[in-house]
């Protein structure tokens, strides 16, 4: 269950699948599943992420989903060998999720000097955008914490010393 | 009837529970077991992998029961939405109620046996269901 031990390399649970080429539509949305669970590609129909009960069961429920597409799919508990191993593979899935929180930074830095209804509008769309990302933020980056102020920044009504407010 | 899932339960075996004493088997009993070898051969199995009464085709199990016992109430369906949400967060469905039920039972089952967490959630999907109910008899979300 732990995801960063101190001795040794931690538990993951990987999937191993093979989907028909046609048709296509559910190897999408199988794709758009793991996606969206941040899973680390080890290789082709191969995929980790780290053990805990909901990754467990997430995997669980998509192997039965790629078995009844026709597919094959079996779920396994695993170890790295090595904790460079390791921490090779949770370097990559951090970085991963740096892009996607830079992607949020730079769009809230944009929305600053948008106009009120622009900036709320750009709010609630971040926050739930914040919402995926921390789902799949396994080994958090630095950037968690700088996207989660920039958000909080543009949530913040503005003071009369950046943009005087005009009541009609 | 005697019923069997997964122990350790979360948001879509707790809907099923209740869902499955209101409206399959008023007089349903539940077993949680840790191990698919140990199901009782009187029981039914749900949500677990393999069974019938599980996930499907990217349905939750609360969807499939409907599905398999036909219950068609706009009621029933629009809570389906929220509890495959809560558990598949996949973005099928709009419902913002999600999020917050998931953390609700999740923080549930770290401080309540399961039998003391279908106690507990009974009400809530009760009332959770007569609210929605409301709702859709006025159109609109009730005071």
């Amino acid at each position: 269950m732990t995801r960063q031990p101190a001795n040794g390399p931690g538990n993951w649970v990987l999937l191993s699948y093979r989907m028909p080429r046609e048709p296509s539509t559910p190897r999408i949305t199988i794709w758009r599943k793991l996606k969206r669970l941040g899973v680390a590609q080890l290789g082709d129909g191969l995929i980790a992420l780290p053990a805990d009960a909901r990754t467990r069961e997430q995997l669980d429920w998509i192997a039965e989903e790629i078995v009844e597409s026709g597919g094959t799919a079996t779920v396994w508990l695993a170890q790295p060998a090595t904790l460079p191993q390791e921490r090779e593979l949770a370097a990559a899935m951090a970085s991963a999720r740096s892009e996607e929180y830079r992607a949020v930074i730079d769009q809230a830095t944009a929305a600053v000097a948008a106009g009120q209804p622009d900036r709320t509008r750009t709010v609630r769309r971040l926050r739930d955008e914040l919402r995926r990302i921390h789902r799949r933020d396994y080994f958090p980056p630095t950037e968690r914490d700088t996207a989660r102020q920039a958000v909080k920044a543009l949530a913040e009504p503005r003071t009369t010393a950046d943009a005087p407010e005009i009541t009609p | 009837m005697k019923w069997a899932t997964r122990a350790n339960i979360h948001i879509d075996r707790a809907a099923c529970a209740w869902l499955i004493r209101r409206h399959v088997d008023p007089d349903a009993e539940f077993v949680f077991i840790s191990d698919p070898a140990e199901l009782p051969a009187d029981a039914t199995p749900f949500d677990m992998r393999g069974v019938e009464l599980s996930h499907h085709h990217g349905d939750c199990s609360f969807e499939t029961i409907l599905r398999r016992y036909d219950l068609t109430d706009p009621v029933l369906w629009k809570i389906a939405e929220i509890i495959h949400e809560a558990d598949l967060d996949d973005e099928r469905y709009d419902a913002p109620e999600a999020p917050g039920l998931d953390i609700t039972l999740r923080g549930l089952s770290m401080v309540c046996t399961d039998e003391q967490t279908l106690t507990h959630t009974t009400p809530v999907f009760d009332g959770l269901y007569e609210y929605y109910r409301r709702a859709t008899l006025l159109g609109h979300e009730p005071a």
